[in-house]
């Protein structure tokens, strides 16, 4: 707030001071010549009166005068012209700046904290809780500073130049000095011409200007002696010759000028001069810097230090000289006294009697008009008063401000009385006169005059100390109303309202000091408009509730008009304060005009740091402004900006404030751009920056490694493993330094947002980096070197790392787009990304014009926040950040760099498809490479073949028409077997074997060296598209420390299409084994029925499929042969046809097979007369890589198992029947795998192709059914949840079906039998009974002859039979024992018997408790008798 | 009728303003914000008295030279202003008042939308219609 260093009474009374004229003689003129003053100006510092004077009002009361200040000036100072006050002005308001660096002021006002630069400590202290006692202290203290010191200087200057009036005679002169130097030859009559000088100039007519307040002025006669250089006696002898005759009051004898003036420059001298001259010295010569300042014309070399002298001094043609002229020279303090003297006998012995004189002539003179009426008054004036009577017509009226009354007419005696009172401060009087005078001129209608009287009444109100009247301010808004709105005169009526502006301030009636001065701002003058408008809004701020926001408003109406004024510093000082209120509040629109505002002002002043911070604000933020001013915005941004980078010299580029980086979204790739597919070649896919980042895959990924890692290692992932990352982004773990290897590019992906509507161009994109070179090889601790950074120039540093430059880069408007950058590091060390360098620039739309747009160049640094930490409690409740090292590359020794590529690698496939095609490993390092492995999601769906394989056509090309498979020309018979270990083929266990090792040639590639090998593919079983990773893992011959191993990344999908879907069943076969051959068999057979079912839907391509052969794989059966019963060998399937093959399993020799190594045995049985060799490579391969039983198949044995675990944990008592279960499970049990190899004729492109393939089908339960197809998973049902724990389930028992399979019976006998009956009445035919034990435990059997079929129907069909001899038989048979029984059954007639009779019950040995089970009855054996 | 209307949120930053667009957008913003002072003025010495009957609508904040501007304050202290022309002087109070109920109803519509997120702009197209209207009957 505007607080004044006085106090406003003080403010008020200094306003107005009598005025004294001087008249100098040339002589004297010299004599005060010597001290480089003017006689006036000698005299100035010591105006004001220390002591208290005395003076007697008409009444005889005392008057006491305080603190009396008079005006000294020469008789013929010129007042100034209208223009040059206005240059004065500008200049007083432009030369006083608020000072810089000092500790601003905070203003809290609401939930503002506005720091405006003042330093009023009282500012804002609560003026309602006690104003009184502030306000006495804000007047009365004299500690603070003045906060407006430009306000404060122009008032000075805008009071000190007002022009003498007619109608008020406050600044007309009261006396008159007449001064004559001792020296001179004849001083009586110097003084005699100097007297009718000043009478000619008052009297005569000829001068307008200076303006005499009453006709018979005070003449002061002074004689000023030189005291080094005159004659003392003379000049006292001169002095009493003027008592005499001018008498003692009126005379003076001023000595100064002690010593001579080269006298002792080593004396320090207090000059109070410097303070008055400085003002006044600058005052009339205008510099041309501050004049053009004022124009307006040209802002940038404004506020050349104003205070700077003049080269043409006024008058007194002084030399000029830079450095301040010392005033006083001659003075001793002595001297200073005795001026102080004088001008205390000039006012106390001079002036106060002759003011008091003339205020006792006035007042009689009003006295004696006072019996006069005032009606008979105003009469007589219409009658008598000639040249000064008022026009009173109508029409007149409007006009009155131009009604002049002659300089002595009556009505302005009174007024003259009252300005005499208020020189004296003697208010009381003074506003009893006021007031009666504004009376007599409101009722002559002599506005001018009335407003005049108005508001030195309102002032002597004001400044009447313990006045019970209050302060009418009414008054003042009359008068200053009528200045403006009737005489048009700006100037009085802004004098006035700046009176009335401080009195209404420190009365605290803020709004309406507010409210007066915005009223005062007009059109005519910027500057004043200005100043009044800053302190309306510091008017608002220091309202009991302070108005903020009005505050910034007006601050930048002031700011507004300073900037028209030519104030720029003031205008940019406004616009800053007010800036405090609108900012991040979310006015955007008012903050980017005020931050435009404010960045071109502060250009033009030459603060291009502060234009380049305000227009960068303009621009970051989401500007609501409209493309062309956006546009406008970014120019003179770019414009500002240029021509501060072309002045500064600054090593470090600036930071750009567009287009917007998204630091976070920063990706980093390591290696090179992924080469695409070359002619047949398809390269690996690895990982690219186009692949979008899934969290998912990248756990698989990991996954993967790990697995493969772990096997490179001998089956140990090492401590700190973790999985290689190639792609950084914000989702991946950055926490360590990544790896970049020597010689291998690193590109960096940076996101732009363009967040305005114009396109922005950038050019010379590239990196900014530092680099640390570091030599890993050697042991660490040694000495690291010194970081180098291409900081500079961008590629000077190529050789070391080669930076990649875009050269140009176009973002359109709101557009987010990425540029990749590349970076190629040559030596080891350690690498920091630090910025984007780029020239910023418009694109210019116009295509005609040759200017090319600007470009600025600068940088943004790429900062990238870490993930947000939440482990500890303190990070939990605190906002902490991890480090992210994306961008910190360390670059290591060379590695091996593998590149692969895919040949013939098809993308559909039937299921169970089998392809052959190529793959092709390129060393492209100049390292070799080795330890080269592949981890796959899919082992089943590929294999490189075994070692032992030879097979192979070595090319790709050479193998496109042969078979995948091995073939030998064989004509179908019975199967050929083949013995394999598992082993061979890289499967250990039963696990799926994830991770391969790729055979090569002398166990590594050398730099540079390509190796194609085949590659067997095997479509899914499944249909649908299939996502099949693989990852090739490779390590460098030579161990790097940092980094162990490299992978590569290939993703494939192959979609499969249905082929065919094999069903099998097994069954027991009834009929005993052969002799001979079969015995060795161990006795037991099977027979397999295998349903072959073309599923495949796609019409036009395939047309048919061939079984071409059917092998077994198992290590306890095997094919035996095939028992078709037609003789259609080359089973041929069209769409939607089924064909059915029946197949007999043996037992193999599996007794000595099970105890060494587990070996499975392969089968082959070809329908065609070629049999493909199932035991070797692509048939036996996928075999033992297919995937494990699903579930489905699984589920009917693993359900019981589960079961069976269950219960033993809850029951550990049924341990006796566990075995039992188990042994009779595995009477059921069959683990015999089929392979189905099939051909599938296709048509493609009008030519026929011929594809091979092969099915799995793994049975494992006798009269189960299995598919190769795996079964759809039946849509889970809603479960329903569970808070109890499940019933233990009931106690599982062999079921009596699975019981009733124990033992196998069968019956020979001849099928018929032909008996003569006639001659012999009883036919006894022998039969054999086979009882065949399936299990794995000895079984009771009992035989029970006796037994009759009990059904009617057979009683009916067959007739009766008896069995002969022992009726009942107990057997024990051991595991897979078979025993023969002869019986014996006898005929009476001839017919058809069922012999299928006996019963058989079985239990098992150990489980004593149990009782015997029937076994399954054989079927009917029917034997037909003869009679002969 | 109004040419320009603004929603000022609590924190006192705009949530809408809208002013005829053949005007000086800028200026009105220095309106609305500076009316803003007023507001608060008022508000605080009208709080004194019993909250739950305080009349909602503030009425004439000032007049400048060309424009009247009146405003309304919600329980939740958003602040509604609506700037009319001085010279249209058919303007009652009563139709002032109607116009803020009427969009003090628009406003509470666009508070119960689920997604809308307290403390964003207003961006609703039934609000930016009701405004319309108001601005529309005057041209």
């Amino acid at each position: 707030m505007a607080q004044c260093a006085q106090s406003v009474q003080e403010f008020v009374q200094d306003s107005f001071v009598p005025t004294v004229a001087v008249l100098c003689s040339a002589d004297a003129e010299r004599v005060t010549r010597r001290n480089n003053l003017s006689f006036p100006e000698l005299l100035r510092p010591f105006c004001r009166l220390t002591s208290e004077g005395h003076l007697r009002d008409p009444n005889n009361l005392v008057v006491v005068v305080k603190g009396l200040r008079i005006s000294v000036t020469g008789v013929n100072t010129q007042p100034l012209q209208p223009g040059e006050v206005r240059k004065l002005l500008s200049q007083a308001v432009s030369g006083c700046q608020p000072p810089e660096g000092l500790p601003a002021n905070v203003v809290t006002a609401g939930d503002y904290d506005l720091n405006i630069s003042d330093r009023s400590v009282k500012a804002s202290v609560p003026w309602y809780s006690d104003w009184k006692d502030t306000f006495t202290q804000l007047s009365s203290s004299k500690f603070y500073t003045a906060t407006t010191p430009w306000f404060e200087a122009y008032r000075e200057n805008f009071l000190q130049s007002m022009p003498a009036s007619d109608h008020e005679f406050l600044n007309h002169y009261l006396a008159c000095m007449l001064v004559v130097s001792s020296r001179e030859a004849a001083p009586t009559e110097q003084f005699q011409r100097l007297s009718q000088e000043q009478h000619r100039v008052q009297h005569s007519g000829e001068y307008t200007h200076p303006k005499w307040f009453i006709p018979n002025t005070l003449k002061y006669y002074v004689l000023l002696h030189d005291i080094s250089d005159g004659d003392e006696q003379r000049a006292d002898s001169v002095y009493e010759d003027m008592k005499q005759r001018y008498g003692t009051q009126c005379c003076y004898l001023l000595k100064i000028n002690s010593r001579a003036a080269a006298a002792g420059p080593a004396e320090q001298m207090p000059d109070p001069w410097s303070q008055y001259l400085q003002k006044s010295r600058a005052q009339s010569p205008v510099s041309p810097a501050v004049l053009s300042e004022v124009d307006g014309h040209d802002v940038f070399c404004a506020c050349v230090a104003v205070n700077s002298i003049d080269t043409s001094r006024k008058q007194g043609g002084l030399p000029a000289s830079s450095t301040p002229v010392a005033h006083g020279a001659c003075l001793t303090l002595n001297d200073h006294d005795r001026i102080r003297q004088f001008i205390q006998e000039f006012t106390f012995r001079g002036l106060l009697p002759h003011i008091e004189k003339n205020i006792r002539q006035l007042n009689d003179q009003l006295v004696s008009r006072k019996g006069l009426s005032r009606s008979l008054f105003s009469a007589t004036k219409k009658w008598f008063g000639g040249g000064k009577v008022p026009e009173k017509s109508i029409a007149e009226l409007k006009n009155t401000a131009g009604l002049l009354y002659p300089p002595e007419a009556p009505e302005l005696q009174i007024r003259k009385m009252a300005d005499l009172c208020f020189l004296v401060q003697h208010y009381e009087l003074a506003y009893s006169c006021y007031h009666t005078a504004k009376k007599d001129f409101l009722s002559d209608q002599a506005m001018l005059y009335a407003a005049g009287a108005l508001e030195m009444a309102a002032m002597s109100a004001f400044l009447q100390s313990g006045a019970p009247r209050p302060y009418p301010a009414h008054y003042m808004e009359t008068a200053i109303q009528t200045y403006r709105d009737v005489c048009k005169n700006m100037v009085l009526a802004e004098r006035c309202a700046l009176f009335s502006a401080e009195v209404l301030k420190s009365q605290v009636k803020y709004s309406e000091a507010a409210a007066l001065l915005i009223k005062m701002t007009s059109e005519d003058s910027d500057l004043r408009s200005a100043l009044l408008l800053e302190q309306a809004a510091h008017c608002f701020i220091n309202m009991r509730s302070p108005m903020v926001r009005k505050f910034a408003f007006h601050m930048i109406l002031s700011g507004h008009r300073f900037s028209k004024a030519g104030q720029k510093r003031h205008a940019l000082r406004c616009y800053c304060q007010a800036m405090q209120v609108y900012k991040g509040k979310g006015w955007t629109l008012a903050e980017d005009h005020i931050n435009f505002t404010i960045g071109r002002q502060s250009f033009t002043l030459r603060q291009p740091e502060n234009a380049i911070a305000a227009f960068r604000h303009i621009l970051i933020n989401d500007s609501k402004q409209v493309a062309t001013q956006q546009s406008a915005f970014l120019r003179e941004y770019l414009y500002v900006y240029k021509s501060v980078s072309q002045s500064s010299s600054d090593v470090t580029l600036p930071q750009l404030p567009l287009p917007c980086l998204h630091s976070a979204q920063t990706r980093v790739f390591f290696g090179h751009e992924r080469r695409l597919a070359e002619g047949e070649k398809q390269a690996a896919t690895h990982v690219w920056l186009d692949q979008e980042y899934d969290g998912e895959q990248a756990q698989l990924w990991a996954e993967l490694e790990e697995q493969v890692v772990g096997v490179a290692n001998k089956g140990s992932v090492p401590i700190g493993f973790q999985p290689t990352q190639y792609c950084l982004s914000c989702h991946t773990d950055n926490l360590r330094y990544p790896l970049a290897v020597v010689e291998e590019p690193i590109i960096v992906e940076v996101v732009f947002r363009n967040p305005l509507k114009v396109p922005l161009a950038l050019a010379e994109l590239s990196l900014l980096w530092k680099f640390t070179p570091k030599d890993f090889s050697r042991p660490p601790g040694g000495v690291p070197g010194e970081a180098l950074s291409n900081e500079k120039e961008v590629t000077a540093l190529n050789d070391i790392i080669s930076t990649e430059v875009i050269p140009e880069f176009t973002i359109g408007p709101e557009e987010t787009k990425v540029a990749r950058l590349q970076l190629l590091p040559h030596k080891t060390g350690e690498l920091q990304v630090l910025s984007v360098l780029y020239s910023l620039g418009t694109v210019e739309e116009d295509n005609g014009t040759t200017s090319r747009p600007t470009f600025v160049r600068g940088r943004q640094d790429l900062e990238i926040q870490g993930p947000r930490l939440n482990t500890t409690k303190e990070e939990k409740t605190s906002v902490r950040h991890g480090p992210d090292h994306r961008l910190d590359p360390v670059i290591t020794p060379p590695m091996p760099l593998l590149e692969v590529f895919f040949i013939n690698f098809p993308t559909g496939l039937l299921c169970g498809e089998i392809r052959k095609a190529w793959v092709e490993f390129v060393n492209v390092s100049a390292v070799p490479l080795t330890g080269l492995r592949v981890a796959s999601t899919h082992p089943e769906f590929f294999t490189f073949g075994c070692a032992a394989s030879d097979l192979t056509p070595v090319t790709p090309t050479a193998s496109e028409h042969c078979s995948a498979y091995k073939t030998m020309a064989t004509p179908p018979s019975v199967a050929a077997t083949m013995l394999v270990s598992p082993a061979m083929f890289g499967v250990s266990g039963d696990d799926r074997p994830t991770v391969a090792e790729i055979p090569l040639v002398g166990g590594g590639l050398g730099p540079g060296e390509a190796l194609q090998i085949p590659l067997w593919l095997r479509g899914p079983d499944r249909e649908g598209v299939h996502e099949i990773n693989f990852l090739f893992y490779y390590e460098s011959v030579e161990k790097n420390a940092k980094l162990s191993h490299r992978v590569l990344r290939h993703k494939a999908f192959i979609c499969a299409s249905r082929s065919l879907s094999v069903r099998a069943t097994a069954c027991h076969s009834n009929t005993l084994p052969r002799r001979g051959g079969a015995e060795e068999e161990g006795g037991s057979s099977m027979l397999v029925f295998v349903d072959v079912e073309n599923i495949n839907t796609s019409e036009a391509g395939v047309r048919e499929f061939h079984i071409v052969q059917v092998s077994s794989s198992s290590r306890q059966w095997r094919l035996h042969t095939c028992i078709n019963p037609t003789g259609d060998r080359d089973s041929r399937l069209a769409s939607r046809e089924r064909g059915k093959l029946c197949f007999r399993a043996t037992r193999c020799r599996t007794q000595e097979g099970e105890t060494h190594a587990r070996k499975y045995t392969f089968a082959d049985l070809n329908l065609g007369n070629e049999q493909i060799v199932s035991s070797t490579t692509p048939c036996a391969d996928f075999f033992f890589r297919r995937g494990s039983p699903s579930e489905a198949q699984k589920g009917g044995v693993s359900v019981g198992g589960a079961n069976h675990t269950r219960r033993q944990s809850l029951t550990p008592a049924g341990g006796a029947d566990d075995g039992v279960t188990g042994v009779v499970q595995k009477c059921s049990e069959v683990e015999l795998n089929i392979i189905v190899l099939w051909k599938a004729y296709v048509v493609e492109d009008n030519k026929q192709l011929i594809l091979e393939g092969q099915l799995h089908v793994a049975l494992q339960t006798v009269g189960k059914e299995a598919c190769s197809v795996p079964q759809k998973e039946e849509a889970q049902e809603m479960v329903l949840l569970k808070f109890k724990p499940d019933q233990p389930p009931p106690v599982s028992r062999p079921t009596l079906e699975q019981l009733s399979r124990l033992i196998k019976t069968c019956l020979h006998y001849p099928e018929s039998y032909d008996h003569p009956f006639p001659q012999k009445s009883l036919c006894m035919v022998p039969v054999t009974l086979t009882l065949s034990n399936c299990s794995l435990a000895q079984v009771d059997v009992i035989i029970d002859l006796r037994h009759k079929t009990t059904s009617p129907e057979s009683l009916e069909v067959h007739g009766t039979f008896t069995w002969l001899g022992q009726t009942q038989y107990k057997l024990q048979l051991r595991p897979h024992e078979v025993q023969r029984l002869v019986l014996k059954a006898c005929f009476f007639q001839a017919g058809v018997y069922n012999l299928g009779t006996p019963r058989v019950f079985a239990k098992m040995a150990q489980a004593g408790t149990m009782c015997e089970t029937s076994q399954q009855s054989s079927m009917p054996a029917l034997i037909v008798i003869n009679s002969v | 009728m109004a040419v320009c209307v603004a929603v000022i949120a609590k924190e006192n930053y705009p949530l809408y303003i809208r002013s005829v667009p053949t005007q000086n957008e800028l200026k009105f913003h220095y309106t609305v914000h500076t009316s803003l002072d007023v507001v608060e003025e008022k508000v605080s010495a009208v709080g004194k008295a019993l909250p739950d009957q305080r009349e909602l609508y503030l009425g004439l904040l000032y007049p400048t030279e060309d424009y009247k501007v009146y405003g309304y304050v919600t329980n939740s202290k958003v602040k509604f202003v609506i700037v009319v022309d001085s010279s249209n002087t058919s303007l009652r109070d009563n139709e002032i008042r109607s116009m803020f109920r009427k969009l003090h109803s628009s406003f509470t519509d666009v508070m119960c939308n689920p997604f809308y997120n307290p403390g964003d702009t207003i961006q609703s197209k039934s609000f930016d219609s009701i405004v319309s209207a108001m601005m529309v009957q005057s041209s």
